[in-house]
């Protein structure tokens, strides 16, 4: 590694150290939500619900264009609106088997395009805004708003907190529904907790860092600790770690190769991912040739 | 009102989405039995279970339980009912069978975890309690689903297909296996099997069910499973012979004379 850039880096501390705490949180709340992504089989969940979340701060910023809206103009806030519509989505997604028994993957499916389709469109509409947009879709500010330091962590906090208490709960409803059904535990409102958290960490991490590394960081951490640990507890332990890793170790390279930050963080969870790969696959030849 | 049943339907219609699939089922459960639900595939036993279960609300009369209302159920779900991709170990597995009695929002205790000790003993796998449920074999799962069902201290035991897919070694010493438990807890047992003659031979009760030609018939053993109404609901020519004090059953495909 080279020391002057590394040096530079650390004399650079004001700089990054907003976005690398934001980042960091960013990596640890969405590694751990991630593990039950992962095992519900609901991968694209994140991809949708970040999707959407961008549509909703895209949908603020074509708003207060309007003159008509100038009285709503606190109202509309890329942030305020971009969490509620993305809760609006997660309990979409919570209650669809049960009232509209639509596909999982037809309402991920129809989620993403539209909202995708939309951003375009607003996007080719506002074109002084354009920048923020993609920097929402792609992540590639290197900077973050001030709000947004307090923000993320309080939000990783409180769905910490949740989590906390209804570790065990979640767990149940996620492997044997049928069971839980069975000993009256209220499955649909945990369901519905559970991807409200999600919806929520992803809204105010996508605004963030941008659609494209939430997604990366909802999928990768969980998938390469599933790879590198069997024990349930260290799975998530490990998501945790390998996304604050992720983030950490992204916003280092992007800060010094100047690399857009988003792509970046994307890029480091996805090496950690293949590490993840090599090390299963070397365990599963060893397991083969010892016995 | 009569209390000394477990579990009772008097005039109840199954079904779902407010459809009726069979009219009018008597059924009463007391304390300690063994009984066996059986009938061709698509015959309505799964729908009959979840309405005894509470899982699913008759679509007319009521089911009562008990005087040990709320009754506690071990269920016993087929084993590949589970995903394999969540990496859950036997304790943590036999664990969730004590969720009955721990409420939501609450951790499990050490005491949880005893009581996890005693049911793997129970079933005869402690040496199994680390190792990941994904990864055991037919018998072995089907001994950690019994730990399951069994670490919530059940007044009965829900038992769906216990003996698919086993060889008949597996088969004999998971069915022997629940009879000694039963025998020693003093266990209501409820079992949906496909297999007549391990219903025979461990239950004394059974239910026989078939919603297509609108047949539902309850007793003992010999009151239920008797050649004539067995090739009816089948399709097939089925003997049925007393071999010492239970019955074995025979059956042979009609050909051409299949039931339609």
């Amino acid at each position: 590694m080279d020391t002057s850039s590394f040096g530079e880096f650390i004399r650079s501390y004001f700089l990054w150290r907003d976005p690398m705490i934001v980042g960091a949180v960013s990596g640890a709340i969405c590694g751990f939500l991630g593990v039950y992504v992962v095992l519900r089989r609901i991968v694209f969940v994140g991809a949708m619900l970040s999707q959407v979340s961008s549509f909703g701060v895209a949908l603020a910023f074509y708003l207060q264009g309007f003159s008509a809206l100038s009285l709503f103009q606190s109202l509309i806030d890329p942030f305020a609106l971009s969490l509620v519509m993305t809760g609006a989505a997660a309990l979409f997604f919570a209650l669809n088997r049960e009232f509209f028994r639509i596909s999982q993957e037809g309402v991920i499916g129809f989620g993403y395009l539209l909202a995708s389709g939309i951003v375009v469109i607003i996007a080719d509409r506002i074109t002084h805004e354009a920048h923020d947009i993609a920097d929402i879709l792609f992540g590639s500010a290197v900077v973050v708003d001030p709000k947004e330091v307090y923000i993320v962590p309080a939000v990783a906090i409180v769905a910490i907190l949740i989590h906390w208490i209804f570790f065990k709960d979640f767990i149940f409803v996620s492997f044997d529904p049928e069971t839980a059904r069975l000993f009256k535990y209220p499955v649909r409102i945990l369901n519905t907790v559970l991807l409200l958290t999600v919806g929520v960490v992803i809204a105010v991490t996508t605004r963030a860092l941008g659609a494209l590394p939430v997604f990366a960081l909802v999928v990768l951490p969980a998938l390469t600790a599933l790879f590198l640990t069997e024990k349930l507890n260290w799975v998530f332990v490990l998501a945790v770690l390998i996304g604050i890793l992720s983030a950490v170790l992204g916003y280092y390279f992007s800060f010094i190769l100047s690399l857009p930050t988003g792509a970046s963080i994307t890029t480091s969870a996805s090496l950690f991912f293949l590490l993840g790969v090599i090390w299963q696959q070397g365990r599963l030849l060893s397991r083969s040739k010892f016995g | 009102m009569d209390s000394s049943f477990l579990i009772k339907l008097e005039d109840v219609v199954i079904g779902y989405d407010k459809r009726g699939l069979l009219d009018s089922i008597d059924l009463s459960i007391q304390n300690g039995q063994f009984w066996g639900i059986v009938g061709p595939n698509g015959g309505g036993k799964t729908t009959l279970l979840k309405t005894i279960l509470g899982l699913m609300p008759p679509v007319k009369g009521k089911v009562q339980y008990g005087k040990n209302h709320p009754l506690i159920f071990g269920y016993v779900p087929q084993r590949e009912n589970f995903d394999h991709i969540f990496p859950i170990s036997v304790a943590e597995f036999v664990a969730m069978g004590k969720y009955i009695r721990i409420p939501v929002g609450r951790g499990i205790k050490k005491e949880d975890w005893k009581i996890v000790t005693e049911c793997l003993e129970k079933v005869e796998i402690p040496h199994l309690r680390n190792r990941l449920f994904r990864s055991l074999s037919g018998g072995e799962k089907q001994r950690t689903l019994l730990a399951h069902a069994l670490a919530g201290g059940p007044d009965i035991l829900i038992l769906d297909e216990p003996t698919a897919s086993m060889d008949i070694k597996g088969e004999t010493a998971i069915m022997e296996l629940i009879g000694k438990i039963k025998e020693r807890d003093n266990l209501t047992v409820l079992m949906v099997s496909h297999f007549l003659n391990i219903v025979a031979r461990f239950a004394d009760h059974v239910v026989m069910i078939d919603k297509d030609d609108e047949f539902f018939s309850s007793g003992t053993i010999e009151e239920v499973f008797s050649g004539e109404t067995l090739s009816r609901v089948f399709g097939l020519n089925v003997t049925v012979e007393q071999v010492t004090d239970k019955i074995r059953i025979y059956a042979e495909a009609r050909g051409s004379d299949k039931k339609t």
